[in-house]
């Protein structure tokens, strides 16, 4: 397949993701403040919302196919709909743009159910090396803390990148009767910052 | 709120959360795409904002950007786009209420990939429902379409 117009594609992969619409605090943590325990506490929490289905649909491999699970979709996990695959763009650029049909929109987005969910940036599929959908707490655990597959973040980007970020946002509130992640965004980041000044320790330590 | 349509410019007073497809239909006439569902799962709605295929019933006119190009503005039965011209070729088109959004992606699809696969295709405008199944003249009509652009 021969793909034209690499100029339009790397534009729209440089369009950033940013949006301040939910005001989240950020407040690190003293570094050792929070002891392993309480460290891998939190980390349980964080796989309770990297693993919930309104995350992992779109942080899947190298199939670049987003997937319809949970409780909204019934039954077992399926692929997206119309034979959908985001390429290796992660974006839909080598067959259907992702905002072909979920289209920018500034405030609220549809609400519509079953309706493609809107948000203020491109829609998108997460980097290719932040698998998540079906992968083991362990697995995410070892992912998210090295910076080869986590967008070389450390835990205080990851929590920037979680203010940031309006696509996740919207996995907290992505109505038309959509289970929302689990905890709050806020909540999220104070793990996340908690699991951090633990020095993010993974189960498998 | 101003928009481009087919190289004119309109102005219209509307709710900004109007869908793209209401204002064209419903406040300037222009018929071409279709209401299918409402929730971009048929892809009757189909235009085009600045080249890309896009489900009008999706975006709001306050958040339009760019040019909106619909099947009135692809062609002309004078000149024809390739992909109407192939359409007409094969026949394609049995009921046709999905046609005009068929169309517009399969003309997006050939400005990003001239030379698709079966593949290419399938993945390409399976969003794009036909209840009639003229899904195999589809396929062909493209690839006629295809090659008509590579010669011209």
């Amino acid at each position: 397949m021969r793909i034209m117009h690499l100029g339009v594609i790397a534009a729209l992969l440089s369009t950033p993701i940013w949006a301040a619409d939910t005001e989240i605090e950020i407040t690190p943590l003293p570094e050792g403040s929070v002891n392993s325990e309480d460290g891998l506490a939190a980390w349980d929490r964080i796989y309770q919302v990297t693993s919930h289905p309104r995350c992992s649909n779109c942080h899947v491999g190298a199939s670049n196919v987003p997937m319809w699970s949970g409780p909204s979709y019934g039954g077992k996990p399926r692929p997206h709909g119309m034979n959908v695959n985001a390429g290796e763009s992660r974006i839909g650029a080598e067959y259907v743009l992702c905002s072909t049909c979920h289209a920018y929109r500034e405030v609220t987005g549809t609400r519509l159910p079953h309706a493609a969910p809107q948000v203020a940036a491109d829609w998108r599929l997460a980097p290719v090396e932040a698998e998540w959908f079906g992968k083991s707490s362990d697995y995410i655990c070892a992912q998210l803390r090295d910076p080869a597959r986590n967008g070389d973040r450390s835990y205080l980007d990851v929590a920037a990148h979680l203010e940031h970020d309006v696509i996740l946002h919207w996995a907290w509130d992505p109505g038309a009767k959509r289970e929302p992640a689990p905890f709050s965004l806020q909540e999220h980041v104070n793990d996340i910052l908690a699991w951090g000044a633990a020095g993010m320790p993974c189960a498998t330590d | 709120m101003k928009l481009n349509v087919n190289g004119a410019d309109h102005e219209v007073d509307v709710d900004p959360n109007m869908p793209l497809l209401w204002v064209l239909r419903d406040e300037l006439g222009i018929t071409g795409p279709k209401y299918g569902c409402g929730i971009a799962q048929c892809g009757a709605c189909t235009v085009h904002i600045d080249g890309q295929a896009v489900r009008s019933c999706q975006v709001a006119i306050g958040d339009l950007q760019g040019d909106v190009t619909t099947i009135e503005g692809l062609g002309t039965p004078d000149a024809l786009h390739a992909v109407q011209a192939a359409w007409v070729e094969h026949q394609v088109a049995q009921c046709g209420y999905c046609q005009s959004g068929q169309i517009m992606q399969a003309a997006a699809m050939l400005e990003l990939n001239p030379e698709p696969t079966d593949a290419d295709i399938d993945a390409v405008m399976s969003g794009n429902l036909c209840r009639c199944g003229t899904y195999p003249r589809i396929r062909a009509a493209v690839k006629t379409a295809a090659a008509n652009l590579k010669g011209a």
